[in-house]
């Protein structure tokens, strides 16, 4: 059904004018407050609905009432989640500005100022490079370049955990990729890939340099020398 | 502390320091190089500031946290000064012992010292254990006397001495000669010598000219670089000066792999405290030579490490090598002339004019002048750096200083010079190591990585490994590096997953010929170095994959099975447990038997299997002899 517009107010609910007139009669006839006028309504509605009853006099007023009440609380609540991710969003870009202002605002040092964004959100996030890109004037197409050629950088968020097993020549040839697989076989995810819970990233990398240990596993920053393949589950189990 | 203004004023705060510093003083140093680190070294180094504050010793003793000592296979380690005891593997729980017999009676733990495992007989001083023994440690060997986040300990043991010497004593020619003279080869790869490559960048037209360091060590399975940039960032700055001073150069940057991120941090203090003492920066010691240092990230690439790539990428742009008409050294970054030296060869510099041309000759081969690191890993027993003069035989580096292979095994082969490099067999390790002598057999010097290999490693799976590695990393801009080596990736995959044939190994030797001729930068024209080192040496091995569908190492996954000998099976059910996809049927002292077709062969139950059984085998290109379904155990030992 349409509702008539209008700027009527019933404390802080808006109401057609005709809802207005019949509650202002009420009011002006029972000396009530506000307040206690919607809360008898909706005590009234309350009594007619557990008596069964479902055309109480007034109802459909009331019922507008609730419905609007509900919609507003509703409203609130997205303006609110709004508010908040507009905060901090800007949050982040004044961080980036802090980047960028260290180093002058000097083109030379994107990749400079990518890796700190990078080691500050573990990811790139496109609003972020689009403020890179518009502050530095630097194209979005060689940000994007550079942000895909390198691998320190990503695109994607990454999970709670980063798993990182080495496979340098060291530990590749005490037995790295077994390490490699059973780590993907526990996760269930491809190197490379975050789980869908974003509780683990699991990566290949090329040389730790701490080849005494291997094969090396770092989960965080704990290192897990000399492996076996069967001691993986354990220790990633001990990650929540 | 204010700027250091003459040479005089040097060697004044050196006398100030040592004055300052009583060496009968017991000092504890920790190595916390990036191995020990991975071996929970800060811990040990917690408790012993614990202990010591416990045992109201905090002022009596000093407590230094070292860069690495390069024998990574025994850390954490810990020598304490001045008789030089050494420590090896200490966790936290021995540093109560260590306290108080060490510290407070002079007495020695015995446990923790080096046991040589020929005579069982314990060494005491670290430079005695045959690891350290046999070493030439010139550029290495202040790493585990300093605390590198301390400009102090490095002037006190002569640093900057040179620096001094070359600004006040000598010109830039005279430098550039001196420097000429000693024959410095690079240490990165190529082994171009260092003296002419200045001189190529000093008089080149164009102003200003900028130096660099690289330190983007991007071979899998060396360290060295970083170690020395972790541990003894100082030696680089001063060769680096005095490299800046011979080329007229004011500008240098310092370029580092982001994954290294306390050599970043370490270099980060270095600069800073050469700022403030005079050293770096305007009218560095008073003489009007200036010279600023910036550090650059890399983000990860490894052709980023070729010269036209990294200067691209201080530039701020996409890591990409481009056609070299022109050299860096003529015009480089921003079009500037640009010289680009790794770490290990600036670190030289100081070495050489300290103690001149003459001296640095005197150690090497003919062609091949002073000592290099290389990081000895894989199968070694004393997997760690080790710094030699240039010469010394693969074998000597193997067994006396790496101390053999482990667990009984046999030497195969040894990989020198990472992903461009290639393999030594068995048969040549008395080869002397320099760059002309192992690029005669096809391999090359690289930046040192040394991979020793026993005879559990198949030489396809290793030339395979290198080529997914490099096909990973070559930039993609030039087609013969980008489809030439995802070809040959797929033909080795192919070989290693019973896949191969006839043929085959013709069509790698066109392939590699081609990626070699064509390819636009360093890391195309060197990446089939693995391939075609592992055909010559071992085409056995490539035959046997293609022709038998066997591989000679049981190491391609494809081409093994794992089987139970029911003869030595004492069904213990340690494999049961253990295997991932429950592919091992067997009860109580019924023979265990493994389902093939369940089997993932992850190796977990070969792991497993206690050593005096031994009952789990690789089978490579044989059927899998059958067992009787409830074979008995056979006897139980």
């Amino acid at each position: 059904m349409k509702r008539e517009k209008t700027k009527s107010h019933f404390i802080g609910l808006r109401v057609t004018k005709k809802q207005k007139e019949v509650l202002s009669k009420i009011q002006e006839k029972s000396d009530l407050s506000k307040t206690d006028i919607l809360l008898k309504g909706l005590e009234i509605l309350d009594e007619y609905y557990s008596l069964g009853l479902d055309r109480p006099p007034l109802s459909y007023e009331l019922k507008e009432l609730e419905e609007e009440a509900m919609h507003h609380s509703e409203e609130l609540k997205r303006i609110r989640r709004r508010e908040e991710s507009i905060r901090e969003m800007v949050q982040e870009l004044r961080d980036i500005d802090e980047v960028i202002d260290k180093h002058q605002g000097d083109k030379s040092a994107l990749i400079q100022i990518l890796l700190e964004i990078q080691s500050r959100n573990h990811w790139l996030p496109k609003p972020a490079l689009m403020w890179v890109s518009e502050r530095l004037n630097v194209p979005m197409s060689q940000i994007l370049h550079i942000a895909t050629f390198y691998k320190a950088f990503s695109l994607k968020p990454r999970g709670k955990h980063l798993v990182r097993v080495c496979l340098g020549t060291a530990c590749h040839v005490r037995g790295g990729q077994r390490i490699l697989e059973e780590a993907e076989r526990v996760l269930g995810i491809k190197a490379g890939e975050t789980t869908p819970d974003h509780r683990f990233t699991l990566e290949s990398v090329n040389c730790l340099g701490c080849c005494a240990l291997g094969p090396v596993m770092i989960v965080d920053d704990e290192y897990h020398g000399k492996l076996a393949p069967s001691k993986i589950g354990k220790i990633l189990s001990n990650h929540t | 502390m204010g700027k250091i203004k003459s040479a005089s004023e040097l060697s004044k705060l050196r006398q100030k320091i040592l004055s300052k510093r009583d060496p009968k003083k017991p000092c504890i140093t920790i190595c916390s190089g990036t191995g020990c680190h991975a071996y929970a070294s800060e811990k040990v180094s917690n408790a012993f500031q614990e202990e010591l504050k416990k045992q109201k010793l905090e002022k009596a003793v000093d407590i230094k946290r070292t860069g690495c000592h390069g024998f990574c296979e025994k850390g954490p380690i810990v020598v304490i000064y001045p008789k030089e005891i050494c420590y090896l593997q200490v966790k936290p729980e021995d540093v109560t012992d260590i306290v108080s017999q060490t510290i407070k009676e002079g007495k020695i733990v015995g446990r923790l010292l080096y046991t040589d495992p020929h005579t069982n007989e314990k060494i005491v001083h670290e430079s005695e254990i045959p690891f350290y023994k046999h070493q030439k440690r010139l550029i290495f060997g202040n790493n585990r006397k300093i605390d590198p986040k301390n400009i102090e300990d490095y002037i006190a043991l002569g640093g900057y001495k040179a620096l001094a010497k070359v600004l006040f004593e000598l010109t830039p020619k005279q430098v550039l000669e001196e420097v000429k003279k000693a024959s410095l080869r690079g240490r990165g790869g190529g082994g171009f010598p260092a003296g002419r490559k200045w001189e190529t960048t000093r008089n080149a037209n164009g102003e200003p000219k900028y130096v660099i360091v690289n330190c983007d060590e991007g071979d899998p399975g060396a360290y060295m670089d970083r170690s020395l940039m972790e541990g003894n960032p100082h030696s680089i700055l001063e060769g680096f000066i005095i490299g800046a001073y011979a080329i007229g150069s004011h500008e240098g940057f310092i370029y580092v792999r982001q994954e290294y991120p306390l050599a970043v941090e370490n270099t980060e203090i270095a600069i800073h405290q050469a700022e403030e003492y005079g050293l770096l920066g305007e009218d560095i010691i008073g003489s009007g030579f200036g010279f600023n240092v910036k550090i650059h990230r890399g983000a990860g690439a490894f052709v980023s490490g070729e010269s036209s790539a990294l200067v691209s990428a201080i530039e701020g742009k996409v890591g990409e090598p481009k056609p070299k008409y022109i050299h860096t050294a003529v015009k480089g970054l921003w079009g500037k002339p640009t010289c680009l030296n790794n770490v290990e060869t600036w670190a030289n510099v100081p070495f050489i004019i300290d103690n001149g041309a003459e001296w640095f000759k005197s150690l090497g081969t003919s062609n091949s002048k002073g000592t290099k690191i290389f990081s000895l890993v894989g199968k070694v027993n004393n997997t760690g750096l080790v710094e030699v003069p240039m010469g010394m035989s693969l074998r000597e580096i193997i067994y006396d200083i790496g101390g053999g292979i482990p667990n009984g095994k046999k030497l195969k082969a040894v990989q020198t010079g990472g992903p461009s490099g290639g393999v030594i067999p068995k048969s040549l390790i008395d080869t002397p190591v320099d760059f002309d002598e192992l690029a005669k057999l096809d391999s090359m010097m690289g930046s040192g990585g040394m991979i020793v290999m026993d005879t559990d490693t198949c030489m396809v799976d290793i030339a395979r490994y290198f080529v997914k590695f490099l096909s990973e990393e070559s930039c993609g801009k030039c087609v013969p590096c980008r489809e030439g080596l995802r070809h040959m990736l797929r033909l080795l995959n192919n070989i290693t997953s019973g896949k191969g044939n006839a043929g085959d190994i013709e069509r790698l030797e066109e392939l590699s010929e081609f990626t070699r001729d064509a390819s636009l930068c360093a890391l195309g024209t060197t990446a089939p170095n693995p391939v075609l080192s592992t055909l010559k040496y071992f085409r056995n091995e490539y035959e046997a994959h293609i022709n038998e569908k066997r591989c000679p190492a049981s190491v391609c996954r494809e081409l093994i099975a794992y089987y139970i000998d029911p003869e030595k099976c004492q069904a213990c059910g340690i494999c049961t447990k253990n295997c991932p996809t429950g592919a091992i049927s067997g009860k109580k002292g019924i023979v265990h038997v493994i389902d093939q077709k369940k089997c993932i062969k992850c190796g977990a139950c070969i792991d497993v299997c206690p050593e005096r059984f031994g009952a789990i085998e690789k089978i490579s290109g044989e059927s899998i002899p059958l067992v009787p379904k409830s074979m008995k155990v056979k006897s139980i030992r």
